[in-house]
């Protein structure tokens, strides 16, 4: 029986009602003469204490409170894929359909267009036993989305039957029945999940492919794995959203979520102005087709900013389930954790440092533990995976404050941004310094086979030279360039090669916005290769003033924005053109 | 000879200092002009800024004085306005002060009474009015158990305040409070009488 | 929230900080106006804060002092506190919770609205790319202002942030005029010379009848600085949306409201965030500046400047920090140009617009822009470099390129970021300006511009 309450007091999103001993804990309730919809977040005796996910403002103590018996949960099934959600799952196209421009309260839509119809294709037949997991069928939901139709992952299992044969179904059409012992089970094109509930599968992979984002920074200096976690922690203005942006448009997964947690509500709308003209560099379908956005922004009420993480990874993991990599982003973590501070204040909990809760650190851990590559449950046999990506913004740009550090705890790829390099209008702002990975030993394979078997040595080597420069910059602080000698101002000539050539990177450049694994290699491979002709060169006796003053260095200063990733051979032409330009240089006869 | 001479060379040098202060003056007459013809930019420069310069500040005046005289205009028609919505405002309420206290006018204590005691949730009130309303009320009371007649007047056009027995409640339902919650949507009504507004 | 609402308690049972605690409440919802009455008639503003088991927490606008618990009644008003809004609050001075201030009668609203709007739905925004044109060099070249923007000024006391302010809304008001623009100006405890000031610059040039003021000044009660940008903005939004007017609308000093929502969450003994502000800092500034924009099949837009100083000019100060991370972009003021009397000091390493990309190039500003400012920045950064430089090892040891690099930031200061406060430069002039910069160096120093640009408009010696 469902609880049926009243409110005893209000105070912001959190309230509280009385007659509420039905009620169980994390169960979605309607709340108030408008129906509001919350969640029962503690229960004393028979008070339950609520958090409302919509604006409470006029709320009287008196009105009343209703149990649905369910938890928060979402719809799965095909029509996700270029939504725009709230953090509860509500659609908000939909409901500006009700409300207009600002979104209104007490607005009741489902998810997808339930009478949408699509083209089922049964992969099972009437009197297959199946089992949770299992795929009974596939729809395609948009030009890049094939999506499998598959059994709860909480079913019983049983043997099919009714099963219908290959034709158009709207979501509510009940596609097959199983039965087992007695009991029979409908099955649909879409199931519920309680989003608090990591979804079951077989078992989990280490993570051995690289996630490639077409960023240079990340993908040669601080790569992250299918299946991996990462963190991206930054004051404001160091460009942490272009950066995510980046990595929605270009990472090499099939499905995206990208979670606007507490952020702008213009850059949501970018996304959702950019994305459909955006073309899938791999597939040369619009981006669209392979996103899902879930926006809670700043303004938005902060219970919902709590639930959309939850909302988003649910998704992701659905899309897991099928086979798909899918990369979670969630911006920002920070704007997550701020709603946990704010609800257990209003709970008068005891707080721990900065007063955010003491489960800040568990709550933290069990979101990024549902990231990873793993071996879905049910058959076919088939393998997904969960990228998540959580930015962080600390205040004041303080690495130390407890969101932060929590974070780093469970997390393997660190990409520390920095304002200096912002102000610089050096971009990504990625400091090569404090950023790190824990994914480079085990996806150095990869790019072995793939790329070329140097990669890792060159990368090493790219990275000696940075490692270098820091020590050398303390030097020329003190005294001046004019103090080193020539070898270490080839160092410094270098690195500052590096940074313009290699880790810069324009977004807002047609060319320099994606880089592919190939080219990477390349531009690396070329400034490693002026590095040692030019220590060679300073050797032999040549003076640095020469090399400097090299054509070859604009050249390759420029290749990220003038070569295109198809236009390879070019790179190899300024290989050999450098090569013959120190041959000049050094004063050794050029015979060609 | 010697003379003539002489008088060649100062025919010569007369000649030459001629030439020369010739020249000079040529070349003075010249450069003069030139100066001058170099200024007549600078001048019309010079002219054109001091031109400019007022113009700018005639603008700017204009700008302002025309701004300020559009305001002005619209701030005189508010007040007209909001003057003739007073006079409005007073005579309907002399009207309702003055207004036939029988037939009908029971009907509205009886339900400025219902109203009151409804939002205070109780009945078991004190229930203050005006002296000529104190009959009407005082008939009224009957149908409201627990509910007490005041003997303190109150100075009002009309209805009535109703305070819970322990006084920590009060709900003002008289004709004023009832015109005063009003008030922004009855000045909107009769501004748009005039015309103004939407 | 109906009309069901009026019932008036007198039964105070606390009063503490700008807080009143009432007893034995039954009828009262959340954010519910209320009005405070003393014996002697007075009236104040209220809101309910938290409501429930026979309490109701009220914050007064203007605060408590004369206040007491025997003389003092609180009528729960049964709506939230709305702003009757009309055409006709153009060219109105009101206080800083809506009132007027002019001495003209009340305006006759067309509607009533509740002034903590609703949170506009992401989906139904329209992207801000239209570029206005504010005639300051530093903002129309490097930090380019876009319509439906938030982009604050960062500053420090004493700097001349209300200078460039008045000058950004005298300037962007002019150019487009067939379009309707409007200037909204809320002044959140500043000193009154300081919003005299706005309100005769925007006399001067002829706008003030286009403008709409909100004065809460340093002696007004602080409490009511928490409702004085949420007027502002809900007038902002009216014009916008429904009279589809581009509205400019100015926040000075939002440094003042922060403090303000400090007093009441100490009252409430609340646990504090950083440096005692409460957790809650961010979600509510947030309700404030996400109220700036523009929307699907509206014409107008609500564009906000907010302006700050920065406590210690720390621009890790809660305040500034959590601003920056919700608007789009500031505007950094820097303590040494000022020193310096370059106006406007504008620390444009520091600065940064985020719709700027998406403002500028090809049909709204020039193809170049974009590139050339990027060159610039990267240049003038150098020159910081070069300058710390110099400072320890003297202008002998550095080289040519050094040197030139020298140049060009001195050039950027002097040429390029001064102005005089009523020059308005074209974005044509401005770009000139930045080439005649970029020109200083040499070509082999120009990596972020593309080389067809170079030929057009690099200026050889």
């Amino acid at each position: 029986m469902a609880a049926q309450g009243r409110i005893v007091w209000v105070s912001g999103p959190a309230v509280k009602a009385d007659g509420m001993s039905e009620a169980k804990m994390y169960e979605t309730v309607t709340v108030g003469d408008s129906k509001l919809v919350g969640e029962v977040i503690r229960l004393t005796g028979d008070v339950a204490f609520i958090q409302v996910y919509e604006s409470t403002s006029g709320l009287k103590p008196g009105e009343p409170v209703i149990g649905t018996g369910n938890p928060l949960s979402v719809l799965l099934g095909p029509g996700i894929i270029g939504q725009l959600y709230d953090g509860i799952q509500r659609p908000l196209r939909e409901l500006s359909k009700a409300s207009g421009s600002f979104i209104g309260r007490g607005i009741t839509t489902t998810p997808v267009d339930m009478t949408k119809k699509y083209h089922f294709v049964p992969t099972v037949s009437n009197g297959d036993e199946i089992s949770a997991g299992n795929i009974i069928g596939t729809v395609q939901e948009t030009d890049l989305i094939e999506h499998s139709i598959m059994v709860p992952p909480d079913h019983k299992g049983g043997k099919i039957s009714n099963l219908v044969s290959e034709g158009d179904y709207d979501l509510e059409t009940v596609l097959a029945t199983t039965e087992k012992d007695g009991v029979q089970v409908e099955l649909k094109m879409y199931h519920k999940w309680p989003v608090r509930k990591p979804r079951p599968y077989k078992n989990r992979y280490d993570p051995t492919v690289p996630l490639l984002t077409g960023q240079r920074v990340i993908d040669t200096f601080f790569p992250i794995a299918k299946g991996g976690t990462g963190s991206i922690p930054g004051a404001f203005g160091t460009g942490k959203t272009v950066t995510l942006h980046q990595i929605a448009k270009w990472a090499d997964s099939q499905v995206v979520v990208y979670i606007g947690c507490g952020e702008r509500g213009n850059e949501m709308t970018e996304v959702l102005v950019e994305f459909p003209h955006l073309q899938d560099p791999r597939t040369g379908k619009p981006l669209m087709d392979r996103t899902v956005l879930v926006a809670n922004t700043s303004n938005m009420p902060v219970a919902a900013r709590e639930a959309s993480i939850y909302t988003g990874v649910t998704i992701a993991e659905y899309y897991r389930d099928m086979g798909k990599d899918v990369v979670l982003v969630a911006d920002s973590t920070s704007r997550w954790a701020e709603a946990l501070r704010e609800m257990s204040g209003r709970l008068e909990e005891m707080p721990a440092e900065e007063g955010y809760p003491s489960y800040l650190a568990s709550r933290l851990a069990e979101f990024y533990e549902r990231a990873g590559r793993v071996k879905a449950a049910g058959s076919p046999d088939r393998d997904g995976s969960v990228t998540l990506i959580g930015a962080v913004s600390p205040s004041g740009g303080d690495f130390t404050e407890p969101v932060t550090t929590h974070t780093m705890r469970f997390i393997k790829t660190f990409w520390a941004l920095d304002a200096k390099l912002a102000y610089s209008r050096h971009y990504p702002s990625i400091n090569w310094m404090n950023s790190y990975s824990g994914y480079l030993a085990d996806i150095a394979k990869w790019w072995g086979e793939n790329i070329n078997q140097d990669w890792l040595s060159l990368r090493s080597e790219v990275y000696g030279v940075l490692q270098r420069e820091d020590t050398l910059k303390e030097i020329v602080r003190l005294l001046g360039p004019e103090a080193l000698p020539d070898e270490e101002k080839l160092i410094l000539e270098v690195a500052r090669m590096v940074k313009i050539g290699l880790l810069q990177q324009n977004s807002f450049d047609d060319v320099d916005t994606y880089c592919s694994p190939e080219k990477q290699y390349k531009l690396m491979k070329l400034l490693v290769d002026f590095y040692r002709k030019g220590q060679q060169a300073i050797k032999e006796g040549t003076p640095l003033a020469d090399i400097r003053a090299m054509n070859s260095i604009t050249q390759l200063l420029k290749a990220r924005m003038d070569v295109k990733d198809d236009e390879m051979p070019k790179l190899d032409k300024l290989e050999s053109d450098m090569a013959a330009e120190f041959k000049t240089i050094t004063g050794v006869k050029v015979s060609n | 000879m010697a003379s003539s001479t002489l008088e060649n060379t100062i025919n010569k040098i007369l000649d030459q200092t001629e030439k020369t202060i010739i020249s000079d003056v040529e070349s003075a007459l010249h450069d003069s002009i030139t100066t001058l013809e170099n200024s007549v930019p600078k001048l019309e420069q010079e002219f054109d800024k001091i031109i400019s310069d007022g113009k700018k500040e005639a603008d700017k005046i204009e700008k302002q004085i025309v701004g300020s005289a559009d305001l002005e205009a619209r701030n005189k028609q508010l007040m007209a306005l909001e003057d003739a919505v007073t006079r409005v405002f007073e005579k309907s309420l002399d009207e309702i002060k003055n207004a036939d206290r029988s037939g009908d006018y029971a009907n509205l204590i009886k339900s400025l009474l219902d109203d009151a005691t409804k939002i205070l949730g109780t009945t078991n009130v004190v229930v203050h009015t005006n002296s000529k309303d104190k009959d009407v009320v005082s008939s009224t009371l009957s149908q409201f158990p627990g509910a007490e007649l005041s003997s303190e007047l109150v100075d009002c056009l009309g209805g009535v305040i109703v305070k819970s027995k322990d006084g920590a409640m009060t709900f003002d339902n008289s004709i004023d409070a009832r015109i005063d919650r009003l008030k922004p949507l009855i000045r909107k009504e009769i501004a748009s009488k005039f015309g103004v507004g939407n | 929230m109906s009309g069901q609402g009026g019932v008036q308690y007198s039964k105070i049972a606390e009063i503490k900080g700008p807080l009143v605690i009432v007893d034995d409440v039954d009828n009262a919802a959340f954010d519910e106006l209320v009005e405070i009455e003393t014996k002697d008639g007075e009236r104040r503003l209220g809101k309910v804060l938290e409501v429930g088991n026979g309490k109701a927490i009220v914050q007064v606008f203007e605060g408590t002092t004369g206040l007491s618990i025997a003389a003092t009644n609180a009528k729960f008003v049964g709506k939230v506190m709305e702003m009757p809004v009309s055409r006709e609050v153009l060219g109105r001075v009101f206080d800083g919770l809506g009132r007027p201030k002019d001495g003209l009668p009340d305006p006759i609203a067309d509607s009533f609205i509740d002034i903590n709007g609703e949170p506009m739905n992401p989906e139904q925004r329209e992207y801000p790319k239209d570029f206005i044109q504010t005639g300051v060099s530093v903002i129309d070249g490097m930090i380019t202002l876009v319509r439906g923007q938030k982009l604050p000024i960062f500053s420090g006391s004493g700097m001349s942030h209300n200078l460039l302010a008045a000058q950004i809304a005298r300037q962007a008001s002019v150019i487009g005029t067939q379009d309707d623009f409007a200037v909204v100006f809320a002044a959140i405890g500043v000193q009154y010379s300081e919003a005299e000031y706005f309100r005769r610059s925007l006399e001067e040039s002829g706008a003030l009848k286009r403008s709409v003021l909100f004065l809460n000044t340093a002696d007004d009660p602080a409490i009511e600085r928490i409702i004085t940008p949420r007027v502002a903005l809900t007038v902002a939004e009216y014009l916008a949306f429904e009279l589809g007017m581009h509205v400019l609308v100015i926040l000075t000093d939002m440094t003042n409201y922060a403090e303000a929502l400090r007093e009441i969450s100490a009252a409430r003994e609340e646990v504090p965030g950083r440096k005692g502000y409460p957790g809650y800092l961010y979600t509510d500034l947030s309700t404030i500046y996400e109220r700036a924009g523009k929307l699907n099949g509206k014409k107008g837009s609500v564009t906000q400047v907010p302006i700050l100083s920065m406590p210690s000019d720390d621009i890790t100060h809660p305040i500034p920090d959590l601003t920056g991370y919700i608007t789009e972009g500031q505007i950094v003021l820097g303590r040494d140009l000022f020193r310096q009397g370059v106006y406007p000091p504008v620390n444009i390493l520091m600065s940064l617009s985020r719709l700027m990309k998406d403002g500028i190039g090809e049909g709204s500003t020039r193809a170049d822009h974009g590139e050339i400012s990027n060159q610039v920045y990267d240049a003038y950064s150098r020159a910081q470099e070069v300058r710390a430089l110099a400072g320890i090892v003297g202008k002998a040891g550095l080289t040519d390129i050094d040197l030139k690099y020298m140049d060009l930031g001195d050039m950027f200061e002097n040429q390029f970021l001064s102005q005089a406060t009523d020059e308005n430069r074209t974005i044509e002039e401005t770009l000139g300006i930045l080439w005649k910069l970029v020109s200083k160096l040499p070509k082999n120093e120009i990596t972020k511009i593309k080389d067809k640009y170079v030929e057009q408009y690099y200026q050889e010696e």
